[in-house]
């Protein structure tokens, strides 16, 4: 059997994207070199520096590409909230939803014991330093209303309850605007059972 | 026994699942007449699809699917009552009972009794049952289903009936036998068997020395390869015992 050519390298190496498949590969592949080779040339330029110059912040763990992210920099910043999310795109979409100013941590993932996902896969060892080491006075804690986020939030909370710091857990229920006979039962008696005094 | 082409409406619970490509999950299910299947629910991971917040553990479903081999494609999925909220110690129990049966249980052997002793095990974790008897109870009837049944009443060397204030060596599928101290088996006292037979457990000597004979006779059948979810029980507790 002959090396793979250039082509089939290509067609290949694209396969790594999410949800790409052999039959899709082969059309990007041949769409680039037949049609968009300028905007070949750049996607593989981006691609490379974007791999050595982005890195995880050394504070939040969120992909950057100084050792420590423009948000945690950021001296307006409240240092004494920490809000623990589970991806960067969840703490996103918090910064876009919520007029929120404190500090995130973004765990990279969840425990899943099944998977062999445990604490220190996500990074609690260094949430445990930076407990120590910052002025943290509340800990939000933002992941996801799974079995898996469930678990995760527990862990931490026990984690950090021989500090004396305040641990809250953002609520879960209807989404606004729906109505009550088309949400999951699931999700409306997770609501129910989370309601509040008015 | 090979599975039916078409299955509607079969209850199950999800013991796992795992993302597969962009909107799809590849799912662990154990269902009530055709044990524990392997299947695919495409395109629930999107915002429109109605399922996505369903097919998680701890919650009874009914699910219709086709197909045979390792993987059946999920067609529907519908609540089958109202899911258990597990939290904390609980959950972390719930995890180990499903990662058991995921070990164990060989794909398409049909269990309908102890997919109702695995409700009851769940339904109790999530009342807050102490969980050390609650999981000592699950065990027995799982090895039992199994056909690894733990002999509990007799001794095994000579026949005769268990007496509580005598120490055994439980020797793993061969059953208790006089204590001696170079059995390889576990020591047990005759009071925790008889215990563990009656799903009891009252006093905390039958607790621990009831985790240990299980611990030891999955073990045996476990193989090498650690529970994961034991070491999160194990870590967990002990962040429990350091915070109180
Ligand atoms: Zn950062």
């Amino acid at each position: 059997m002959s090396a793979a050519t250039l082509i089939e390298q290509l067609i290949e190496a694209l396969r790594c994207l999410p949800g790409v498949g052999p039959k899709s590969a082969r059309r990007v592949a041949f769409h680039l070199l037949e049609r968009d080779r300028h905007g070949a040339r750049r996607l593989a330029e981006a691609l490379l520096s974007a791999v050595e110059g982005v890195h995880h912040c050394q504070s939040c763990r969120t992909l950057s590409e100084s050792p420590v992210c423009a948000l945690c920099a950021n001296p307006q910043r409240n240092r004494e909230q920490l809000c623990i999310v589970e991806t960067p795109v969840d703490a996103q979409a918090i910064e876009r939803a919520t007029n929120y100013r404190g500090l995130y941590f973004v765990l990279m993932g969840r425990l899943s014991p099944l998977d062999g996902i445990g604490p220190s896969d996500i990074g609690l060892d260094q949430l445990e330093k930076r407990l120590t080491a910052e002025p943290i006075q509340e800990i939000i804690l933002a992941t996801n209303p799974t079995v898996e986020g469930e678990a995760t939030a527990h862990y931490i909370n026990e984690l950090v309850r021989p500090r004396n710091i305040k641990v809250t857990r953002i609520a879960h229920g209807v989404p606004l605007g729906g109505e009550l006979e088309y949400v999951d039962s699931s999700t409306l008696s997770h609501a129910f059972s989370g309601r509040r005094e008015l | 026994m090979s599975p039916s082409h078409r299955v509607l409406l079969e209850p199950s619970v999800v013991l796992h699942h795992r993302p597969y490509r962009d909107t799809s999950v590849i799912l662990e299910l154990f269902t009530r007449s055709h044990g524990r299947v392997g299947a695919i629910a495409r395109g629930v991971r999107t915002e429109k699809s109605k399922w996505a917040g369903a097919l998680q553990s701890f919650r009874p479903l009914l699910i219709s699917w086709s197909g045979r081999g390792e993987l059946v494609n999920v067609n529907a999925v519908e609540d089958d009552g109202a899911a258990l909220f597990l939290s904390g110690v609980a959950l972390t129990c719930g995890f180990y009972v499903n990662e058991l049966l995921l070990r164990l249980l060989e794909r398409n052997d049909s269990h309908s009794d102890l997919f109702q002793i695995y409700w009851n095990t769940v339904t109790r974790l999530g009342q807050g049952d102490e969980p050390d008897i609650t999981l000592r109870i699950f065990e027995r009837h799982l090895l039992q289903e199994l056909g690894y049944g733990l002999q509990l009443d007799r001794c095994a060397d000579r026949g005769v009936p268990i007496e509580p204030d005598v120490r055994y060596s439980y020797e793993i599928e061969r059953g208790p036998v006089a204590y001696n101290e170079n059995s390889y088996g576990v020591s047990v006292l005759g009071s925790t068997l008889l215990s563990l037979a009656r799903n009891e457990l009252k006093n905390e000597t039958a607790r621990r020395e009831s985790k240990r004979l299980m611990r030891a006779v999955l073990g045996h059948y476990l193989g090498d390869k650690p529970l994961h979810s034991r070491e999160l029980m194990q870590r967990s507790s002990a962040l429990i015992t350091k915070a109180s």
